[in-house]
């Protein structure tokens, strides 16, 4: 049997041919016709998943692939409309201070929910439904990755901290449990009328009641199954779908949910296949075994000079950032000067042609275009400036050659490769130093720089919900969860606990705004560029709607108004 | 030759042990865990989910519960497709690389044999040399690359046969191809220079004096000392498909034990590589045996005691 690195390399070797062959070979993706726009007799849309999703459980769900299912089959209280705005989907509003779904303190919450919502066996959605999921999300005993995001909830933090220092937990028993289940702070008042209890305002809170880990679940099916609740035949809907076949590892057949209580979708069948590699997926499209394909980056100038398939390309913004990012605790990147010095050595534009080739745009601040919090002014003074660049560096006491070896350690998947190249040929060439690449397996990448054993890695960020709020506490406060570089600034937290706590959302804003300058400043990491979406779609899709929310799939959102169309 | 195989059988037990500490030992010595995605998870999180999967407990104690349980037929639960026993999950990719790896097997055998003996009786003959570059391409050519290739030909260009999948007979054709390649040369190549050998021997020239006919003497006479490097080749060559379906499914996306092992391993998900490599230690293990008790079979010398 192989070894671990031998089958990595493998693997790698895999797509690496592929991408060749296949860039030559694009040539003959069928030819595109005009659609009528009738609907088919047919309405089938098939749809690639990547891989097997870890769960459907709204619980449970942390992946790409899982949320895009989990979007399918179940519904929120609120969701969101084509330009990402909040919009109420189970509750009847989307609650404020003004329509009184807010308190006058900013701690209660109030959701009143529709009547006439059924779940997918005719039964009623109740709030019962939405206090069983919000409790079981918290519960220590299932390990929700999610959980820690509802902290804000009343005695959601210490009913799901139960076992105490997660570096030294002492397991509890179940009446010790059950106690603090009791104390969380969410109640059905009837069985239409929703109360959340938080322990501090926070007005961006109705964002989390609108994504997947609180989508209302039924406790009789959940305890009656077990893990197997999830499975075909078992599992009871309250979205737009069912789920009608699950072959694990294969594909996923999805079909209408009769008592869904928004608009039916059109489509009679949804199949999701499973074809990890991405090269692998892109023949399968030429194939016409999908009608929706990402395009491999390495094949977008390729596709892009194909007469007819550049006809199918269709071009979103993903709401996504990539950055080099650097352990600011350890020297030379514990000095903002080396840190600006270094972020000042990249040429955006450059990056943006080589290593995404031409996809996206080029980046100066974290927050990316289509967020409440985007600023395209921000970050302008630590744009491309080698001259700069070696001031700064000598300034910092690293000139001509002082400054130690620098290593980039990546994980060795996607195009992390060639950003690693490119980071290095830029320091190299405009600051003179010294860069060794670390490439390592992603699982042991990912134990590295949680440990914080690395100097700079390529790092990409993409959000659960529009707003700057999910960007700036978590990845750059000093207690955030995905605050690898462990950044930490008191002035910034000040800032971000303020804007959390502000109810008008003017106001707000400009908060967020001095918060990302102060990362600006501080050269926090290097923000290098935008992401966008490449797909190939085959004409007779109509209807897709793409939004920068997309996890697992194209058009997730609103697949209830795609169709197909007569070809 | 009962003796011999109880023998055998018990020793599977020692060996499937330790195959299960190493196993053990290296999945928990590799860097990175399962709770270690590019996303990362929040302490208490990582806390919960280790108190819920028994990884709290020290190591050896995780090993004694593992082997007891799988005593009992319990190979613990999936962390990746969550909350899956990882025997259903074995269950259910078993038929489908079963299914691959005999096709493969028989596609291999059969061709590879014909190919040899072809080649072994029309010795420098363009057949014999075309046979001869055949072979050598496809022992040459890694599996993946083989893939692609039958992709973009059969699938892109030509639109005869789909990229990936498994149900159809039509998905089974390409990986059957990819996996049975290089142990068909293989075959093709032992089977030629044994045949040579035992051509050239003198019991065959006493057939032939005999006045045997030439497809007798072929059969029972050369056929039968031919085969025995062939067996000798046979174990490696199921090695080579269960290491070969590690590829061809994960390339073709088949749902099989070999692509959910090279999940499981990329995944850290203990439950799953553990569970695979005691299956297909098991599996080597058995096609090992079987091998070795064909000799008995075809060469009367060889006796188990």
């Amino acid at each position: 049997m192989p070894s671990k690195s031998k089958l990595w390399l493998l693997l790698v070797g895999v797509t690496a041919v592929l991408a060749a062959v296949l860039a030559s070979a694009c040539g003959d993706g069928g030819e595109t016709k005009s659609s009528s726009g009738q609907m088919a007799p047919v309405q089938e849309l098939r749809l690639n998943l990547v891989a097997e999703p870890e769960t459907i459980d709204p619980n449970l769900a942390f992946d790409s692939d899982s949320i895009g299912v989990v979007r399918q089959l179940y519904s929120g209280l609120l969701t969101f409309d084509q330009d990402l705005n909040l919009v109420p989907a189970l509750a009847s509003e989307v609650p404020s201070q003004s329509n009184g779904g807010i308190s006058a303190d900013g701690l209660t919450y109030t959701f009143k929910l529709r009547e006439d919502a059924k779940w997918s066996d005719g039964q009623p959605i109740t709030a019962a439904d939405v206090e069983y999921s919000v409790k079981r999300l918290l519960d220590p005993e299932i390990g929700s990755a999610y959980a820690p995001v509802y902290f804000d909830i009343q005695g959601a933090a210490e009913y799901t901290m139960a076992m105490g220092d997660p570096e030294d937990p002492t397991p509890v028993d179940e009446a010790t449990l059950s106690q603090l289940r009791d104390t969380v702070g969410v109640e059905a008042m009837d069985e239409h009328t929703l109360r959340m209890t938080l322990v501090q305002p926070r007005y961006t809170f109705v964002y989390l009641a609108a994504i997947w880990p609180i989508y209302p679940l039924r406790q009789d099916i959940v305890e009656a199954f077990g893990d197997t609740w999830t499975e075909p035949g078992n599992n009871v809907s309250s979205g737009p779908f069912v789920l009608s076949e699950w072959a694990h590892n294969d594909h996923m057949t999805l079909t209408p949910n009769p008592y869904w209580y928004g608009e039916q979708p059109k489509l009679q069948k949804l199949v999701l296949k499973m074809i990890g590699d991405p090269n692998a997926a892109y023949a399968a499209y030429l194939n016409d075994e999908l009608d929706v394909v990402a395009v491999p980056p390495a094949n977008i100038k390729s596709v892009e000079e194909d007469s007819n398939l550049s006809q199918q390309i269709v071009r979103s913004v993903d709401m996504g950032t990539n950055a080099y990012e650097f352990n600011v605790q350890v020297a030379p990147f514990d000095d903002p000067k080396v840190r600006q010095a270094f972020a000042m050595a990249i040429d955006r534009d450059s990056f943006v042609n080589k290593v995404d080739f031409g996809v996206g745009e080029v980046a100066y601040s974290l927050i990316p275009p289509g967020t409440v919090g985007y600023d395209p002014e921000l970050g302008q003074e630590l744009a491309y400036d080698p001259q700069r660049a070696r001031e700064l560096l000598a300034e910092a006491g690293y000139g001509e050659g002082n400054l130690p070896d620098v290593t980039i350690q990546f994980a060795d998947v996607g195009g992390n490769q060639l950003s690693a190249e490119f980071a290095q040929g830029q320091f190299e060439e405009n600051l003179g130093v010294s860069v060794k690449l670390e490439p390592l397996e992603p699982r042991a990448f990912a134990a590295t720089v949680m440990q914080g054993e690395f100097m700079i890695i390529p790092i990409g960020w993409g959000a659960d919900y529009p707003d700057a709020d999910n960007w700036l506490p978590q990845n750059f406060g000093s207690e955030g969860g995905s605050n690898l570089a462990g950044y930490s600034n008191a002035e910034f937290d000040a800032l971000v606990e303020q804007a959390i706590a502000e109810p008008d959302p003017g106001k707000r804003l400009a908060l967020w705004s001095q918060a990302q300058q102060l990362l600006v400043n501080d050269a926090a990491a290097i923000f290098v560029s935008y992401r966008e979406r490449v797909r190939l779609v085959k004409p007779y899709v109509k209807n897709l709607i793409l939004t920068g929310m997309d996890a697992g799939l194209d058009g997730e959102l609103f697949l209830t108004a795609t169709y197909i169309a007569e070809h | 030759m009962t003796g011999y195989v109880i023998r055998r059988v018990l020793y599977l037990g020692p060996v499937l042990f330790a195959v299960a500490l190493i196993t053990f030992l290296l999945m928990h010595a590799v860097s990175g865990g399962p709770w270690d995605h590019d996303k990362p998870f929040d302490p208490v999180t990582v806390a919960n989910l280790n108190h819920k999967y028994g990884l709290d407990q020290p190591l050896w104690q995780q090993f004694v519960t593992y082997i007891g349980n799988a005593l009992h037929g319990d190979l613990g639960v999936s962390y990746v497709q969550q909350g899956r026993p990882v025997g259903d999950l074995l269950r259910s990719g078993f038929l489908t690389t079963a299914t691959l790896g005999l096709l493969s097997f028989l596609v291999a055998m059969c061709l590879g044999l014909i190919l040899g003996i072809v080649a072994s009786l029309r010795r420098n003959s363009l057949l014999d040399r075309a046979s001869s570059f055949m072979t050598a391409g496809a022992a040459s050519m890694p599996t993946f690359v083989l893939g692609v290739l039958l992709v973009v030909l059969f699938s892109v260009r030509l639109h005869w046969l789909p990229t990936g999948g498994w149900g159809s007979p039509k998905q089974a054709i390409m990986p059957v191809i990819a996996l049975a390649a290089f142990p068909l040369a293989y075959i093709a190549r032992v089977t030629r220079a044994s045949m040579l050998e035992v051509l050239s021997e003198e019991y065959i020239l006493a057939a032939r004096s005999k006045g045997l006919r030439e497809g007798v003497v072929l059969l029972r006479h050369a056929m039968r000392n031919a085969l025995i490097p062939i067996l000798t080749v046979a174990g490696p060559i199921a090695v080579s498909l269960v290491t070969g379906s590690f590829i061809v499914e994960t390339f073709f996306s088949i749902p099989g034990t070999g692509r959910l092992f090279v999940q499981g391993v990329f995944a850290r998900d203990y439950g799953v590589i553990m569970g695979a490599v005691l299956f297909y230690a098991f599996l080597v293990a058995v096609a090992n045996l079987i091998v070795d008790l064909l000799y008995a079979v075809v060469d009367p010398r060889i006796r188990y005691r």
